[in-house]
């Protein structure tokens, strides 16, 4: 076991007692990437504080698809920390009306990547500091993955294959008439 | 005195790619910072889970430009990673190379991005035809001066053979001398270092309280690459050294980044010297079962992370990724509190922004 489990673990261990799982896998090269799922979202605030204490870096934070979230009626956030080389990922589960508290009091850089899962599946967050939007104009509605289809699906022409028999197909028509 | 809000931006602030900045200003310095994004957002995360795994091999390496390798590279390593595909040791090798001759032009491309901020245009120009050496080796030996299309499933989709090798390592001559030639000149040159030294200044506790990462952090003495810390193809076997300078200003951002080419230069002498003969591909089509991997690289830009998760089908359950530009816009509002209104621009062009990949 390399010393990032142990301490990791340990930390987890006196953040969220025994209402967790985390496996760790260790490559070649020796760098090792931990998976914790957490039972109760609302032990991230204990989580996260630990792995301030072990001088962790929030690497970044991502949300899961709106299709999945409607099949399951629960939204999946995984935090991506980086330790010193390794990665630690710790996903959490959330109902699709539920809130996530913010993590900027304990990582900083929390501010974009929160807004942004925010603007793009419409999850909502306790406690950011300012919740606007970051990329999205607020003309558009909101969770604008679920809502919105790219350009070229809309008209009709979303895979070249799709395109190309509609074209051979006019030139068909055009022949026959 | 009374405080002003002007806008910066969204068009030119220091490069052809669109960031509205609303900065406060009290007389001729800056007070406060406001960043508006979203202008070039094209919603490849959403494009991604509608394409198949080899698509995306393609549209992730368009992303970004400057640092289109990274993007596939990394991508195919996530894959690799829940296929538990071992790749031979030949590819591992021109993995580097396609990745360090990407970080010398990139990194070229801003250090003379900021010689032209300073109004030092002829130092500029001579830069850029540095660079062009690398561009031309790009064209010759990928087919393309900017996109490589070098990375696929299990290898890469090139090779060097004697010749190849010869011409890369000729090539990487031609950069030696002027290289170090200019990087005397941006060391001592006297009106460089007045509009360089001291300013944007960002203290290292910011850079690791911001999570900042790449070049910008290590200026401020953050002692972090992702090639040593979490080392991924060769880089545990290749020597060099990694660069890192204590005044967090906008020189020592691009003394970095000089640095860097440099050893970029030594790293892939080194590929040539060692990479072994062998296949440049897995001998078999590539199955990718359900799972989940982090990918981690050092782009030009600092770390770029993946994370992959698959479910079995054809295409990616969810593919994140995030730039190294990211998280280092954030330092601009320490680096730009305090600095003058003409030296914005220059400050900016110091985080060697990528707005396309900040968005995607």
């Amino acid at each position: 076991m390399k010393d990032v489990e142990v301490i990791v673990t340990r930390s987890l261990a006196a953040a969220a007692a025994d209402r967790y799982q985390v496996n760790w896998r260790t490559d070649v090269k020796g760098v090792t990437t931990g998976w914790c799922v957490l039972d109760d979202k609302d032990e991230l605030v204990a989580v996260a504080r630990a792995l301030t204490e072990l001088s962790a870096r929030l690497s970044t934070i991502t949300a899961y698809g709106a299709e999945k979230a409607k099949q399951t009626g629960k939204f999946e956030i995984a935090y991506h920390f980086d330790l010193d080389g390794d990665t630690l990922t710790v996903t959490v589960h959330i109902p699709v009306e539920g809130e996530i508290d913010s993590m900027t009091p304990y990582f900083a850089n929390a501010d974009w990547p929160e807004r942004e899962m925010a603007e793009l599946y419409g999850i909502r967050l306790r406690g950011h500091p300012h919740p606007e939007r970051l990329f999205i104009d607020e003309s558009l509605g909101e969770a604008v993955f679920d809502q919105y289809i790219p350009y070229s699906t809309m008209v009709n022409a979303a895979t070249t294959k799709g395109l190309w028999e509609k074209v051979l197909a006019k030139g068909k028509e055009q022949v026959a008439k | 005195m009374s405080t002003y809000k002007i806008p910066v931006g969204p068009l030119h602030v220091a490069l052809e790619e669109p960031m509205f900045f609303k900065v406060e200003v009290e007389g001729e310095t800056v007070v406060g910072l406001d960043i508006t994004a979203g202008h070039a957002h094209r919603g490849i995360e959403y494009l991604v889970a509608k394409r198949n795994i080899h698509q995306n091999i393609v549209l992730t390496e368009r992303i970004c430009s400057l640092c289109s390798n990274s993007h596939p590279f990394s991508y195919c390593m996530a894959l690799e990673r829940i296929a538990g595909i071992v790749v031979p040791e030949r590819v591992e090798y021109l993995r580097v190379v396609a990745d360090e001759i990407k970080r010398i032009a990139s990194h070229l491309f801003n250090v003379a991005i900021t010689a032209h901020l300073v109004g030092f245009d002829s130092l500029f120009m001579h830069v850029m035809e540095i660079r062009e050496i690398m561009q031309d080796t790009k064209e010759s030996i990928f087919g393309n001066r900017m996109d490589l299309g070098a990375n696929c499933i299990g290898g890469v989709r090139y090779d060097l053979d004697a010749e190849g090798r010869g011409y890369l390592l000729a090539q990487l001559d031609k950069l030696k001398a002027p290289l170090a030639e200019v990087r005397a000149l941006y060391e001592t040159n006297g009106s460089f270092l007045r509009r360089t030294k001291g300013v944007g200044v960002l203290p290292r506790a910011e850079a690791i309280r911001l999570g900042l990462v790449g070049p910008v952090a290590r200026a401020s003495g953050v002692d972090y690459d992702v090639r040593r810390k979490a080392p991924y193809v060769v880089y545990d076997k290749l020597s060099f050294d990694v660069q890192t300078l204590p005044d967090g200003d906008v020189w020592s951002r691009t003394m970095i980044r000089l640095r860097e080419a440099i050893e970029s230069i030594r790293i892939i002498e080194q590929c040539m010297r060692d990479m072994p003969e062998g296949p440049t591909t897995i001998d078999k089509t590539p199955e990718i079962p359900a799972g989940e991997s982090i990918a981690k690289s050092e782009a030009p830009r600092g770390e770029l992370i993946y994370y992959l998760r698959t479910d079995g089908s054809d295409k990616p359950e969810r593919l994140k990724w995030r730039v190294p530009s990211y998280n280092n816009w954030k330092g601009l509002q320490v680096m730009l509190t305090g600095a003058k209104v003409a030296d914005i621009a220059l400050v900016v062009g110091s985080i060697d922004p990528c707005i396309s990949c900040t968005e995607r």
